[in-house]
């Protein structure tokens, strides 16, 4: 599904110096994986992330999706693709403070070509476990439920792509569990997931491991989760 | 997007920042009002001016005041000597007069019995309804025999009959004007109040010749009217005017005139300068409270966007082009800042109406300050809302998130 073929992504800094945050990447993630990049702050792996979801363009190397080169795209194909397949899970949860849950899973919509948009933000939070919270605002709900509405406005224009940057960094150990056992099911319903993150606990409910070291990949096998499902 | 998708992202956006929106509101609020007020109330003022102008000059006549400089402020000329007959003289020899009606003026008690009303006393000829088109509403002018035998008669406004009568038929009753028992002949017409503020129906007419002997002892007048004949140009008029009392006041070539010679034209001429006033500067000003508006709308947006960076990246996250992010921000300025419009007309709506009572105008909103108002508000909204929408959707929403 997605092939990343030696991607370089280069920042300068003020001081005049480079950074290589991506430096020769190569990467194939198929359709249906759970897969975990893992890696200390600073290896590169929210650069990764970004340039997986179009958010950033890489300086060197390809992307396919599908078999289809997308770094080159302009913005407006970008956001498309990006409203269209992908979805986004951030640590922050990036809710619209002051408005309810159900507007903030619609806002995707709001930038949609479909037509039958009638329904689908509560059917997606229905599916996260949250159909009685539709009308509460942010700042009335606890930090997971919070996080499964960001993972239900990802959801609402039904992406194959899952990209979760420390989905759990800002959450409890009981709400991280339960973030973590969404995603395994929508993992099983056949989505392809990527989560980032440096939480070598998170990075066990994966079924693959990337490890990422100063914009390298050390490593990369399955879990001990992954090799048992496999079998 | 839909441009009715990005008006309900504005209003809900003015929602969720119901204080900021407030302040984007009050400049344009403000700057409209300021503008509709003066425009609606300016508007209101000319029509009384042209109003007032129209029923002094009626179609084509002058006024010749005695004394020179009238008009044109700073001190008084040399001193009047307008005589009857100076008119006459004028009458016969200035081609093209119809008509004449002298006036002399002094304020003075009126009385009745016990009541009393201090008045302004005027004194016209038999011509006074003919030249000034006044008409008596009861009874009837004073005839030309009246003014030869300086008859003791006298017409009253309808300010000087309530006074004094109330509901009493004033007519065949007897007036003190001063010392000067007169019998009253007949109500004026109603006026109602001049371009000056006063009210010109707390007046009495008595015959021209009553006033300057009984009542002032002199033998001059104050102005006069002239009819000016139609196919004669009054400009024309007034200058043979001027040359001909120049001359019968033998007044040298380096000497001012001592008389004031005004025509329709003349007044129209500092209606022009009134006009000014109230059409240009007066918006001139109200604009600048509009721009002045327009700038904070624009730094209140410039400041939301620095404010609302994650929001911004969020959304291009989510799909959003630049160019949805552009229009979002544009169409929240724009909304914001007419609506603020439109509470600036309501007000000036109610504003205008009270200012133009209390100045004894009709007022109301003119519709060029409707117009005005709304494309103004629209077009600063538009105007401040570029730099805000261009900023927000340069931003990579890679960088934005962070």
């Amino acid at each position: 599904m997605i092939e990343l073929r030696d991607v370089e992504r280069v920042y300068r800094r003020p001081g005049g110096d480079t950074v290589r945050a991506l430096d020769g990447v190569s990467l194939r993630i198929e359709r249906g994986e759970l897969l975990a990049v893992v890696g200390s702050s600073g290896s590169g792996k929210t650069t990764l992330m970004n340039v997986l979801g179009l958010l950033d363009r890489p300086d060197r190397g390809r992307y396919l999706l599908d078999g289809q080169d997308v770094a080159g795209l302009r913005v407006d194909e970008q956001a498309r693709l990006r409203n269209a397949r992908i979805g986004f899970v951030f640590q922050a949860f990036h809710l619209l403070p002051r408005t309810s849950a159900l507007e903030n899973v619609e806002l995707p919509l709001l930038y949609s070509d479909r037509a039958d948009t009638d329904g689908r933000g509560r059917r997606a939070l229905e599916a996260v476990g949250l159909g009685d919270r539709v009308h509460h605002k942010p700042s009335e709900l606890s930090g997971g439920q919070q996080q499964r509405v960001a993972i239900a406005r990802a959801l609402v224009n039904e992406p194959d792509l899952l990209l979760a940057d420390e989905p759990t960094g800002n959450l409890d150990a009981g709400s991280a569990g339960e973030v973590l056992s969404l995603f395994a099911a929508l993992n099983r319903d056949g989505r392809t997931i990527v989560i980032v993150t440096h939480d070598a606990a998170v990075a066990a409910h994966c079924r693959r491991v990337a490890r990422l070291e100063d914009g390298r990949i050390v490593a990369d096998e399955p879990t001990a989760r992954g090799a048992e499902s496999g079998r | 997007m839909t441009l009715a998708r990005h008006l309900r992202l504005a209003l809900r956006a003015m929602r969720r920042y119901r204080l900021r929106s407030a302040f984007v509101m009050l400049g344009t609020f403000l700057g409209v009002a300021a503008l509709a007020v003066v425009l609606s109330v300016g508007a209101a003022a000319e029509r009384r001016i042209l109003e007032t102008v129209r029923q002094i000059f009626g179609a084509s006549s002058m006024v010749v005041y005695a004394g020179g400089g009238m008009f044109r402020g700073g001190p008084r000329g040399p001193s009047a000597r307008l005589t009857l007959d100076d008119l006459a003289a004028l009458a016969q020899d200035v081609p093209g007069i119809e008509a004449w009606d002298p006036m002399q003026a002094l304020p003075s008690e009126v009385r009745h019995g016990d009541r009393t009303v201090s008045a302004r006393v005027l004194g016209h000829s038999e011509r006074y309804e003919r030249v000034w088109g006044r008409a008596a509403v009861q009874g009837e002018h004073f005839d030309a025999a009246a003014v030869a035998g300086s008859a003791r008669v006298a017409l009253i406004g309808r300010t000087v009959a309530r006074a004094l009568f109330g509901q009493e038929d004033p007519l065949g009753a007897e007036v003190l004007v001063g010392p000067v028992a007169c019998r009253v002949v007949g109500v004026l017409e109603p006026f109602g109040t001049d371009a000056h503020g006063i009210d010109r129906d707390n007046e009495v007419v008595v015959p021209i010749s009553t006033a300057m002997r009984r009542l002032m002892n002199v033998d001059t007048i104050r102005a006069a009217k002239l009819l000016v004949a139609e196919g004669t140009r009054v400009e024309d008029a007034a200058g043979a005017a001027t040359r001909l009392l120049r001359e019968r006041h033998a007044l040298g070539a380096g000497q001012p005139d001592d008389f004031t010679v005004v025509t329709a034209v003349e007044v129209r001429k500092r209606v022009d300068g009134v006009r000014r006033v109230l059409f240009v500067f007066l918006p001139l000003v109200a604009g600048i409270t509009l721009l002045a508006g327009g700038v904070l709308a624009a730094s209140l947006m410039l400041a939301s966007v620095n404010e609302r960076v994650a929001e911004i990246g969020l959304r291009g996250a989510l799909g959003a082009r630049p160019q949805d992010i552009r229009g979002q921000f544009l169409a929240e300025t724009a909304v914001t800042t007419l609506a603020g419009g439109l509470g600036g007309l309501a007000a000036a709506a109610v504003i205008s109406r009270l200012a133009a009572g209390r100045m004894g105008l009709d007022g109301g909103l003119s519709l060029t300050a409707v117009v005005l108002g709304l494309a103004l508000a629209a077009g600063i909204g538009l105007l401040a809302g570029i730099l805000p929408a261009r900023r927000a959707a340069r931003l990579p929403p890679a960088d934005a998130l962070r």
